[in-house]
């Protein structure tokens, strides 16, 4: 039967509005998907847990009615009760930074900063949504979504999420919740400080993943170069940078250290993630990181 | 030096701040953004000075803008006044004859006057005073910016004819006068007919007048020859000079050879002076023209026809019958000794008198008087030079006193000596008088005179005879007659009364008498001759331009030269008639300088030069260099990057030839062997390529591009075919060369040997006959044989009865072929012919060697010995089988 023009459009529509991106989330959360919970899968859906005999007081419209007449007896004696897991949700609020100094790349990689710091975020929703867990984004006016559909809306907020100087905005978290921040972290860590200060006093736990160039963490650079910075610091000249990139790598490596050190006593989890890796293995270690243990 | 632009000169104020400028701009390093830049704030410290542009590398840039603001002044080194006036400039160039030898010279300095117009901002015109070839009046050309005009100019010949002076200045008048008008005008020295005057005013009248003269000395102008018994008298007419001149004609055959040469000098002051040119009559008959040595023009030629050599002689006998009788007639004799030499022709009187006839032969043919007699009388009183040869009817005749057209009176009957019936013997030859033409030559011992007529004693009867026996009586006598003469033999023509028709002496003593003759001109008639080949400007032959037309035969020698009728040759091609430009013309008379002309040197003319181009080309190498160093100072200028340009520089360069371009083992390609020479070699390289070109074109052989070989160095063995020219300098190879040449030839190799001296080019190479015999020591070569139509190579591909390379007459050698070794196929092919040259191409695909005689079917038939040369040597004696066709034929036919 041909397709009709008005079902095309349909299609069409529903296609437009599924930006790459997304898509490109959604093919690594299913990768991560499969490989952390594939096996464990049976039946039709998530949320199954068991089935058990009809009693007396259940509600009618609970019984399952073709687990029920499969079994083949009569009546209430027969009759099947699907039960689900129990779920708490849990909600996940999620940051990116959106400053200059992430939208920049080096030409060794073909993607910047914050187009993988948004590819993260977004196969992590999915990832999550997935999970049944609920997502917000951390933005003042933000609400939780927790169903499939909601990374849609995620996606579609993305681009009006809001920063500080390369922080995340002060809002109303959900107690006991979880944050995931996506950025460079090149802020001094007297902020960040701070800003772990605020969420333990949340409380919240969560977790920082720094997005780094393949540039920034190794300055490959030769000659006299003149370095500008992007978010109005200044610029340096620097006559031979080879001399420099040792010193470079040691004051990278301490702030490294201490976001670590900084995260370890509020129970937070840091990782480090370059560009030109693949966003899968990011991924995979940030769900694990996220897991119930 | 002046500047043609002296205020753009003001910008070199500027330097100054240009200086200051680069002085504190320190050259910019490469810049990044870098979003983690806090990590690197602070970081090198110690670089704090500012960078500062070197010294050097400002002086180089400050230098660059320098020169680029003296080129854009326009600087001319040596130049000369500037022309007066402003308005148009006017060209007159005088292009006839006379200027061709320094034409170029002329073109220069025009074009150098024309600079200078051009640097005032003027506009020029151009007027040529000789006729166009169209046969276009002189006109002056239409006002145009000066570079327009010397695309013109480029491309402006001389013509074979004089200016017309009378139509320049009418041209001249028309043109018009305007106000500030410049006139450059560069003579050719000669005031070329009595209209210069008009000419001259006509320049005065319509502006200032800038002359080029001076220092080029009007060319002497050949003038028909005068023809003389055994010589030609070459002459030459010049304005008089004060100094004595020498000129050296040339006498040429048709094919381009010089055949002898003649120095003329003239004194100071002469207008006229000749020479001679001694030349043995057969040589005589081939001469084609006669030269001036030096820059040629169409005065410095002059075309012979026929009449300059045609000597056609009438046999004439009493008795036609038995006349041509072997061995008894009355003519035999003759006809035989004159064969060789000249046209003989036979008839009865009316017959040969009807056409041209320089010599008459009458043997024993008395003439009584009557109509036939008149008609001879009249023929020599014209020139002709009448031969009798006495015999029994002269004799008969002598007595009745009848005959006229005899040089002496004769006494009746004749005079037997020897015999039965007499005491006398029969007599010898008695030396030869001073008078006599045939003095000097010797008298054979053996010649005896048994019968004669005698002549009647008369006081001057010695004066008239230039022959007699040893007892004093007259054998031959004569006495002019008009322009002519009458010459008798007082024995027959036939070894009746004498063996002297069977000596050596008898054709000698014909030849003398025929070469004494006049020559006769061909067509007096009113038939009017075609133009076939012209002289250009320079004095080479070639097609008619378009306006030329015919001439009647009766015109030749009262026409002058014109676009009309061109100097050349006319009519058909075996009554060609020569028309010079010497003939009618009047001797040269030197021009006076334009009166109140500003005077100007050829030389000094020609020698200014523009120094703005390569003054921009060095501040352009100077700005490449600064970039270069710059790229250095940022540490852009990587190793690849400085590879690339410098492999982008060299390629620049004309790429250095590998001799050995290719496996020569696996695609067929010709070679040479290296002379050492490299002038000899690049023409072996170009005409094996241009050879190698034609094969590939002409046949389904495919040949790559030649290569260069050593005997004994590299192997032989992959080449079909060695093209060695002889340089005069040639060595006797070594032996590990002979042995690589007798290795190569014993299996089945082939080697063209060329002397490229044969023919024409005899000049060309000197003593490479005896380089041959050096060059071929130890090489073993079989017995040879000139190439016939009949071999091989005259057959291999195209049909060929001649094997011309760039000179062409001599024969070429090969192997005979009666030796059957090999295939019958020769190892060696030797010949003069200079094939290498024949077949040279350039880049552009043209022969820059001319052939000698010339003409393109020269040109096709080398490139055509070629590539029968090839197949030969890639197909052996295949083709030989059609040697025996028709022998084949013959005898399947019987």
């Amino acid at each position: 039967m041909p397709v009709t023009p008005p079902d095309t459009l349909q299609a069409e529509a529903l296609g437009a509005r599924l930006p790459p991106l997304l898509v490109a989330a959604e093919r690594v959360a299913s990768t991560v998907a499969q490989g952390v919970h594939g096996r464990r899968r049976v039946g039709q859906g998530d949320s199954f847990w068991q089935f058990r005999h009809f009693v007396q007081g259940d509600a009618v419209a609970r019984v399952d009615w073709r687990q029920s007449a499969k079994s083949g007896r009569i009546g209430p004696g027969g009759w099947f009760i699907r039960e689900t897991e129990w779920e708490a949700a849990q909600t996940v609020s999620l940051w990116r930074d959106g400053s200059a100094s992430m939208r920049w790349r080096s030409r060794a990689v073909p993607i910047d900063k914050q187009q993988r710091a948004e590819l993260l975020l977004l196969a992590l929703s999915s990832l999550l949504l997935r999970g049944g867990e609920r997502v917000m984004l951390m933005q003042p006016d933000a609400r939780p979504v927790g169903h499939r559909a909601g990374l849609e809306r995620i996606a579609a907020e993305l681009p009006r999420l809001s920063d500080e100087q390369g922080l995340p905005p002060q809002v109303r978290l959900p107690r006991h919740g979880t944050v995931v921040l996506f950025s460079d972290f090149f802020s001094p860590p007297e902020q960040i400080r701070g800003l772990l200060g605020r969420f333990a006093a949340v409380p919240v736990t969560g977790h920082l993943m720094q997005i780094l160039d393949p540039a920034e963490a190794v300055l490959p650079y030769q000659g006299r170069i003149r370095f500008r910075g992007v978010e109005k610091d200044g610029d340096t000249l620097i006559p031979r940078v080879e001399s420099v990139r040792d010193a470079y790598g040691q004051r990278l490596q301490a702030q490294q250290e201490e976001i670590a050190r900084l995260c370890a006593t509020v129970g937070f989890g840091f990782t480090i993630h370059h560009t030109d890796q693949p966003p899968e293995t990011a991924l995979l270690a940030l769900y694990a990181a996220l897991a119930p243990r | 030096m002046i500047f043609a632009a002296p205020w753009v000169l003001l910008g070199l104020i500027g330097l100054p701040i240009l200086w200051w400028l680069l002085r504190v701009t320190p050259p910019a390093p490469r810049s990044e953004d870098f979003p983690a830049i806090r990590f690197l704030l602070g970081l090198n410290a110690t670089e704090e000075t500012p960078a500062r542009t070197p010294w050097w590398l400002m002086a180089l840039r400050l230098t660059a803008a320098a020169l680029v603001i003296v080129a854009l002044a326009r600087p001319v080194l040596d130049a000369g006044s500037a022309l007066t006036g402003s308005g148009p400039v006017l060209l007159v160039m005088d292009n006839g004859w006379a200027s061709a030898s320094d034409w170029v010279r002329r073109k220069e300095a025009a074009a150098a006057l024309l600079d200078r117009a051009e640097r005032a901002g003027r506009k020029a015109a151009l007027l040529m005073t000789a006729a166009d070839g169209n046969g276009g009046r002189p006109a002056v050309s239409a006002e145009m910016p000066v570079a327009d005009l010397r695309a013109r100019l480029a491309g402006l010949q001389p013509q074979p004819w004089p200016p017309d002076r009378a139509a320049a200045a009418a041209a001249i008048k028309a043109w018009g006068q305007k106000p500030g008008t410049s006139i450059i005008y560069v003579p050719d020295g000669l005031t070329d007919g009595p209209d210069f005057a008009a000419f001259a005013q006509a320049l005065t009248d319509a502006g200032a007048v800038t002359e080029v003269c001076c220092d080029a000395v009007p060319p002497p102008l050949l003038l028909p020859p005068t023809p003389e018994a055994d010589r030609l008298i070459a002459r030459l007419a010049q304005a008089p000079r004060a100094t004595p001149a020498a000129a050296v004609v040339l006498a040429q055959s048709g094919d381009g050879r010089t055949l002898a040469r003649t120095t003329i000098n003239v004194p100071a002051g002469a207008t006229i002076a000749s020479g001679a040119i001694s030349l043995p009559p057969e040589l005589r008959n081939r001469l084609a023209r006669l030269v001036l040595e030096g820059p040629p023009n169409a005065g410095s030629v002059v075309l012979l026809d026929e009449r300059w050599r045609r000597r056609p002689v009438g046999l004439l006998a009493g008795d036609l019958s038995s006349a041509e009788t072997p061995f008894a007639g009355a003519l035999y004799f003759v006809r035989r000794a004159l064969d060789p030499y000249a046209e003989l022709r036979a008839g009865d009187a009316a017959t040969l008198l009807k056409r041209d006839l320089s010599v008459l032969v009458l043997a024993d043919r008395p003439l009584p008087a009557g109509p036939e007699r008149e008609a001879l009388t009249d023929w020599v009183r014209k020139g002709g030079l009448l031969i009798r040869f006495a015999g029994p009817r002269t004799a008969e005749e002598a007595g009745n006193d009848t005959d006229t057209l005899l040089p002496v009176r004769l006494l009746a009957g004749d005079r037997q000596l020897g015999g039965a019936m007499s005491w006398s013997q029969p007599a010898g030859l008695a030396p030869f008088p001073t008078i006599s033409p045939f003095e000097g030559m010797p008298v054979p011992e053996e010649v005896r005179v048994t019968r004669q007529v005698l002549a009647e004693p008369t006081a001057d009867l010695a004066a008239h005879t230039w022959a007699s026996l040893a007892d004093g009586t007259p054998l031959v006598t004569e006495t002019p007659l008009g322009a002519g003469r009458v010459v008798l033999f007082h024995v027959t023509a036939n070894a009746d009364w004498s063996n002297l028709p069977l000596s050596g002496l008898f054709v000698d003593m014909l030849r003398r008498l025929v070469s004494l003759s006049a020559g006769v001109a061909s067509t007096e008639d009113a038939a009017t001759l075609a133009p076939a080949q012209t002289l250009d400007g320079f004095g080479l032959l070639g097609d008619p331009p378009p306006a030329a037309t015919g001439l009647r035969g009766d015109a030749f020698g009262k026409t002058p030269v014109s676009p009309a009728h061109p100097p050349g040759l006319y009519g058909p091609e075996n009554g060609r008639r020569a028309l010079n430009l010497s003939t009618v013309l009047p001797v040269p008379e030197l021009s006076p300088p334009i009166p109140g002309a500003t005077l100007e040197t050829m030389q000094g003319a020609a020698k200014e030069r523009a120094l703005g181009p390569p003054l921009v080309a060095l501040a352009i190498l100077l700005l490449v260099a600064d970039m270069v160093i710059s790229l250095a100072l940022r540490g852009l200028l990587r190793a690849r990057i400085a590879a690339a340009v410098a492999a982008l520089l060299l390629l620049a360069h004309p790429a250095l030839a590998l001799d050995q371009g290719g496996n020569p083992a696996i695609d067929t390609r010709l070679a040479y062997i290296v002379s050492g020479d490299s002038q000899v070699d690049g023409i072996a390289r170009s005409g094996l390529e241009g050879l190698s070109e034609y094969v590939n074109r002409r046949t389904a052989a495919t040949l790559f591009k030649p290569d260069a070989v050593q005997p004994g160095q590299n192997d032989l063995s992959v080449y079909p075919l060695l093209y060695w020219p002889i340089t005069a300098s040639a060595q006797p190879p070594t032996a590990e060369q002979v042995a690589a040449l007798n290795d190569y030839m014993s299996r089945g190799g082939i080697i063209l040997i060329d002397t490229r001296n044969s023919g024409s080019g005899a000049g060309f190479n000197p003593g490479a006959d005896e380089a041959l015999k050096r060059a071929t020591r130890g090489l073993i070569i079989p017995p040879l044989a000139p190439l016939t139509i009949d071999h091989v190579l005259a057959r291999s591909f195209y049909l060929l009865t001649d094997f011309p390379g760039r000179f062409t007459g001599d024969a070429v050698w090969a192997q005979r072929d009666q030796d059957r070794a090999n295939d019958s196929v020769s190892p060696v092919i030797i010949g003069g012919n200079d094939w290498g040259a024949a077949w040279a191409i350039n880049a552009d695909g043209i022969n820059p060697y001319a052939v000698m005689p010339g003409g393109a079917r020269q040109r096709t038939l080398a490139y055509r010995f070629g590539v029968n040369l090839v197949m030969y040597a890639l197909t052996g004696n295949y083709k030989g089988d059609q040697v025996h066709v028709p022998a084949i034929l013959q005898r399947l036919g019987q």
